[in-house]
């Protein structure tokens, strides 16, 4: 009897497999979680300069406003967004009826979050502290 | 049209790692990739080795991997196929391989003795038959379509990292006693359901669901489980 070992059959099977929807967005939630993982250890170790007193911190700080850094803040916040609404679409499939209807909560999520994301682009970049989206949509419409 | 059929084939006669071998056959979008496989078998190369019994989508037998998905090869229209030109067929994930397109399936049904798929019921049967209401019926309808070909729990990327994870049908199959109005077992079976090895292991990534010939919504049954779990009296 030909048997490959677990690890390699579970690696080639995810890679060869064909994806639907659902393992795209289950891949996606395993890829953001181990993104979030490694920023809390990065927000940890920023965190951490706090024990050094106020420079240090404000150093630290310092650099993350720079353009680079705060492209970095905005895709962070694209994982941020896609795993909170894809773990709202698991709660409603796990306690609700969502498997009836878990392609059309996908694709909600995904346009819900794509929205959100570019808003929060614009107010990462363009936003000023007197001048979010919010009083630029009101004004623009007025 | 011509198509060109890549099969997986091990000897474990002769061979120590399986290969593809590829077969040229003329086919119509009509048929089915059963009857491909019979082609190469009755005209080119007797050697090759697969199952199938009923080719109707009744036994469960001719489950295998079509182009990197399960289905039912009796079932399965070429016309229907994405890819059809190259049509590639693999024995189903991560079971051990006996010879060519036949899996062992000796884990899979132990699975099934896991969670007591048989009536449990321990008052005296009435003199004709234990009555059950057409709403009772409709509960457990679509879990009982099932023909266990594999090609769900064969599908779940739960159970390929974790072989002991009870997988999709199984977990059907507890269903199908647990909501049966007739059965008393359903504490002692969600129980054994409530394991990490158990119905959590369901990562709700619907593999099973688009796999599944019968198509059965078994993610939408495990989901019933596990409410039932965790709103169960203990
Ligand atoms: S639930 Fe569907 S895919 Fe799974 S064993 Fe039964 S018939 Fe086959
Ligand atoms: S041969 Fe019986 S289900 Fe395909």
């Amino acid at each position: 009897m030909y048997e490959k070992s677990p690890t390699n059959e579970w690696i080639s099977n995810v890679v060869r497999y064909r994806k639907f929807s659902g393992s795209w967005a289950w891949l996606l939630h395993r890829i953001t979680g181990l993104g979030l993982t490694v920023y809390v250890l990065v927000h940890i170790n920023t965190l951490a300069s706090l024990q050094e007193g106020p420079e240090a911190f404000n150093a630290k700080m310092q650099v993350f406003m720079q353009p680079h850094w705060l492209f970095a803040a905005w895709i962070l916040f694209g994982l941020v967004i896609y795993h909170t609404l894809n773990g709202i679409r698991i709660v409603i499939i796990d306690f609700g009826r969502g498997a009836k209807y878990h392609k059309q909560l996908l694709y909600g999520a995904i346009a819900v979050g794509l929205v959100v994301f570019l808003w929060m682009g614009y107010i990462i970049f363009f936003g000023h502290s007197d001048h979010d989206f919010l009083s630029y949509a009101v004004s623009f419409f007025s | 049209m011509k198509i060109k059929l890549r099969l997986f084939r091990y000897n474990p006669e002769t061979d120590t790692k399986p290969h593809y071998k590829t077969y040229e056959v003329e086919a119509d979008k009509k048929e089915k990739v059963l009857d491909l496989l019979h082609r190469v078998k009755w005209e080119q190369d007797g050697t090759l080795a697969f199952r199938r019994s009923c080719a109707h989508g009744i036994c469960g037998s001719c489950a295998m991997t079509v182009n990197g998905e399960n289905m039912l090869t009796c079932e399965a229209l070429i016309g229907n196929l994405k890819k059809q030109h190259t049509i590639t067929i693999d024995p189903l994930p991560s079971l051990p391989v006996i010879k060519d397109l036949i899996v062992n399936m000796d884990t899979f049904y132990q699975k099934y003795t896991v969670i007591k798929p048989y009536l449990i019921n321990n008052n005296p049967p009435p003199p004709t038959e234990r009555l059950q209401s057409m709403q009772e019926q409709r509960l457990i309808d679509e879990s009982t379509w099932c023909i266990m070909c594999g090609a769900c729990s064969t599908s779940c990327p739960s159970n390929w990292s974790n072989p002991d994870f009870l997988g999709p049908a199984a977990l059907l199959k507890a269903y199908r006693f647990i909501f049966d109005s007739r059965d008393d077992g359903a504490g002692e079976r969600l129980n054994i359901l409530d394991h990490s090895d158990g119905v959590w292991r369901c990562r709700t990534i619907f593999n099973c669901v688009e796999a599944c010939p019968k198509e059965i919504d078994v993610t939408f049954h495990l989901s019933q489980l596990k409410k039932a779990i965790v709103t169960r009296e203990i």
